[in-house]
């Protein structure tokens, strides 16, 4: 018999599958490693990342559901809640104890109840709301709180690059 | 081929050094002389032995473990760069005997530690792997048998060495090695644990717990290799810096599995013990799906104090990390005891958690009944009421709610505790007020039939006043009466159920209140001087009990 995680995994990938949630497309690289899935997520109507398709990395603990996957995006993001090299820093992606930024309390933390729909979802929503107190990205979150303008072209700049399109 | 490019050079190097030395000295011997002594050559004969190495590793890892993975890679360069830096600080206890033996040494036990952390991280990964074939298993055991033998020749060679000459830098080798054998036991028992739970159709539910009991089995015994070589070694040399930081982490590793052990014992024997098996008609009422592996329950369902249902397996393996609720959070250490109703277990004792006042009261059905003074002093107020009505039954309009809204409903914040807690004193408050109202009420009815005539203005004060003051219970004790007061306790059932001091209310023939059984307390002054007015009084509630 597999392991727990394993069929989980499975599990999560035929219900996507089958019932995809709008703009998010999601599954692993490859099927003999059920444990690194790849995720696209369009950017929310109406924000500035609106009509950018960014892709993204999903690394699955072998104790998942129990421990929470790693989410890195693997194109270029400039947002308060990614860090530079990508890696995404919301609640939810953080067991309960370890608490990288201090403030969060444990009900918004990982359990397994959270799925992969569930936070690509808070994912989207990250992007459509950045959180300016939890700072994983310094300079976007102040350039989001004080220069909104700058802050819209970057991200347009983003989406743009996402689709292939030269800068405008 | 940045690794070909670097083996060319060095080969190309070293034949020329090689050359040059000959063609110098034309014969093997002084060409050997030659090479040690020149320091440029000698480097290059080190780099050459160092690429050497680096290939055979390679070769190795091609054998026993073919392509790494890209985890495993940044697992073993991220723990290398730990390992070369404490070897460098351990060069510094050794300086006097630092010499090329020593640095191959040394090398040669980075070498064989990259091997065992390789095989840690191929192990584990078996459970994530769908498929393992036979290959994979033959690559393990081979290499594992490899790397015991290994282990156990350098920890013979460090005690033979250090019987014989006293103590060296073997002490650390052996050290090392011992710490690397267990590492072999800990892999092999892994492996096992897995490959039995591969071989089996049905989840093996016991295999988490082995797990944990093994790792802290494990870190126990390295805690204490750990703790005797830093005394060893500050008795002989110096403070071993070098051993620090591993010794801090498998110590922190150790609590953590001893906290794991100690806490999941905890809640999965609550869980056991306390919380019932989900019935199929909860099963079913939910949507029958653990949300923990996303698989219908079946059987072996448990539900939590919070009604929420899941495998009695996946909770375990929850409560080994947390014990708390995956789903609303709720702390299983720390939450009452469920409904044991519900369990068909014991009967439900009338527990007082919300009341503050609740220590004082005695059991029921024990004290015996205090006789009712003449003059005995009026309870200090809310003294008499230590049992607390019984909760008031559910209003039936909570089935219309969504579970979106009762999820809200049931949240486990400090501030929603507080809310509750808060109304309930509240309507203690209040139900004690309204009891000690009908008790006077109940008492001045009773009274009733015998006295009737009339000082109206009088007893309007009086009754004015028992109003105002709820706590100071001004009510009058006539052994001789027992009137029925049926018709005054079907307003509330609270005051029978709240008198301390009658256990045969609490029985449920409370039909008739016995005046003997109220702990009134007597005002005489006021019964000797206002006869007339009780009179008064009586007529007046006579009168208004016929109006009503």
């Amino acid at each position: 018999m597999a392991g727990s995680a394993l069929r989980r995994l499975m599990a999560e990938y035929k219900q996507l599958t089958l019932n995809p949630p709008e703009g998010i497309i999601a599954g692993p690289i490859n099927e003999e490693n059920f444990f690194e899935w790849e995720a696209l997520i369009t950017g929310p109507e109406g924000t500035c990342f609106e009509g950018g398709i960014f892709p993204a990395k999903l690394v699955f603990p072998p104790d998942y559901p129990l421990s929470p996957p790693k989410m890195q995006f693997i194109c270029e993001m400039f947002h308060p809640n990614i860090y530079a090299d990508g890696r995404v820093c919301i609640s939810i992606l953080h067991a309960p104890g370890d608490d990288p930024m201090g403030y969060e309390s444990s009900a918004e933390r990982w359990s397994p109840v959270q799925s992969v729909e569930k936070i690509l979802l808070s994912v989207v929503s990250m992007l459509a709301e950045p959180n300016d107190e939890s700072g994983a990205n310094v300079d976007a979150a102040k350039m989001w709180r004080e220069d909104r303008d700058q802050f819209n072209k970057i991200a347009e700049r983003l989406v743009r690059k996402t689709l292939g399109l030269p800068p405008p | 081929m940045k690794a070909l490019l670097a083996t060319v050079i060095s080969l190309a190097l070293t034949t020329v050094v090689i050359g040059n030395a000959y063609y110098q000295k034309k014969q093997f011997y002084p060409s050997i002389v030659y090479l040690t002594n020149s320091n440029p050559s000698m480097a290059v004969m080190y780099l050459q032995a160092f690429i050497l190495v680096l290939l055979v590793g390679k070769l190795l890892r091609k054998i026993f473990f073919g392509q790494l993975r890209p985890a495993e890679f940044e697992h073993l360069i991220e723990r290398s760069w730990y390992a070369i830096t404490e070897t460098c600080l351990a060069f510094t206890v050794f300086r006097d005997d630092f010499n090329p033996k020593f640095i191959a040494l040394f090398t040669l036990l980075l070498f064989l530690k990259a091997f065992h952390w390789l095989a840690e991280d191929r192990v584990d990964y078996m459970e994530r792997s769908p498929v393992i074939g036979w290959l994979f298993h033959v690559r393990i055991l081979t290499l594992l048998l490899l790397l015991a033998n290994c282990d156990f020749y350098f920890i013979h060679h460090a005690y033979q060495f250090t019987a014989s000459k006293g103590p060296s830098v073997q002490l650390v080798f052996g050290f090392e090695y011992s710490i690397l054998i267990i590492m072999i036991v800990n892999i092999l028992i892994k492996y096992v644990l897995h490959a039995i739970d591969s071989r089996w159709e049905a989840p093996w539910e016991s295999k988490a717990a082995v797990l944990l009991y093994t790792e802290l089995a494990i870190n126990f015994l390295k805690v204490l290799l750990y703790i005797g070589f830093v005394a060893v070694m500050v008795r002989i040399y110096t403070l071993p810096l070098f051993a620090f930081r591993p010794m801090y982490e498998t110590m922190r590793s150790f609590k953590k599995a001893y906290n794991d052990v100690v806490l999941s014992r905890r809640a999965i024997r609550n869980m056991n013990t306390l919380y019932p098996d989900a019935t199929p008609a909860e099963l079913a009422a939910a949507d029958n799906e653990c949300i923990i592996c996303r698989e219908e329950m079946h059987t072996g369902a448990k539900k939590l104090p919070c009604n929420h249902i899941f495998h009695a397996a996946c909770l375990r393996l929850w409560f080994q990390r947390q014990q708390t609720c995956p789903t609303c959070r709720l702390n299983v250490l720390r939450a009452p005891v469920p409904d044991t109703t519900a369990a068909g277990g014991a009967a439900p004792a009338p527990r007082a958690p919300l009341a503050p006042n609740a220590a004082p009261a005695p059991p029921p059905a024990a004290g015996p009944v205090p006789p009712p003074f003449p003059n005995m002093p009026p309870p200090p107020p809310m003294m008499a009421w230590g049992i607390p009505p019984p909760p008031p039954p559910r209003p039936a309009s909570l089935a219309n709610l969504t579970t979106a809204e009762l999820q809200r409903m049931e949240g486990n914040e400090r501030r929603n505790i507080e809310a509750r807690l808060q109304l309930l004193r509240e309507i203690q408050a209040m139900l004690d007020a309204s009891v000690l109202l009908m008790q006077q009420y109940s008492t001045v009815v009773a009274n009733l039939p015998q006295n009737s005539t009339s000082v109206s203005t009088q007893t309007e004060t009086q009754i004015e006043e028992t109003r105002r003051e709820p706590e100071e219970p001004v009510v009058k004790s006539e052994p001789d009466v027992v009137p029925t007061t049926s018709s005054y306790k079907s307003p509330s059932p609270t005051p029978s159920t709240s008198k301390t001091f009658a256990p045969s209310v609490l029985d449920g023939s409370s039909s008739q209140m016995p005046q003997t059984d109220t702990p009134t307390s007597i005002d005489s002054n006021r019964d000797k001087t206002d006869a007339d007015a009780d009179e008064l009084r009586r007529r007046r509630l006579q009168k208004f009990a016929m109006d009503k």
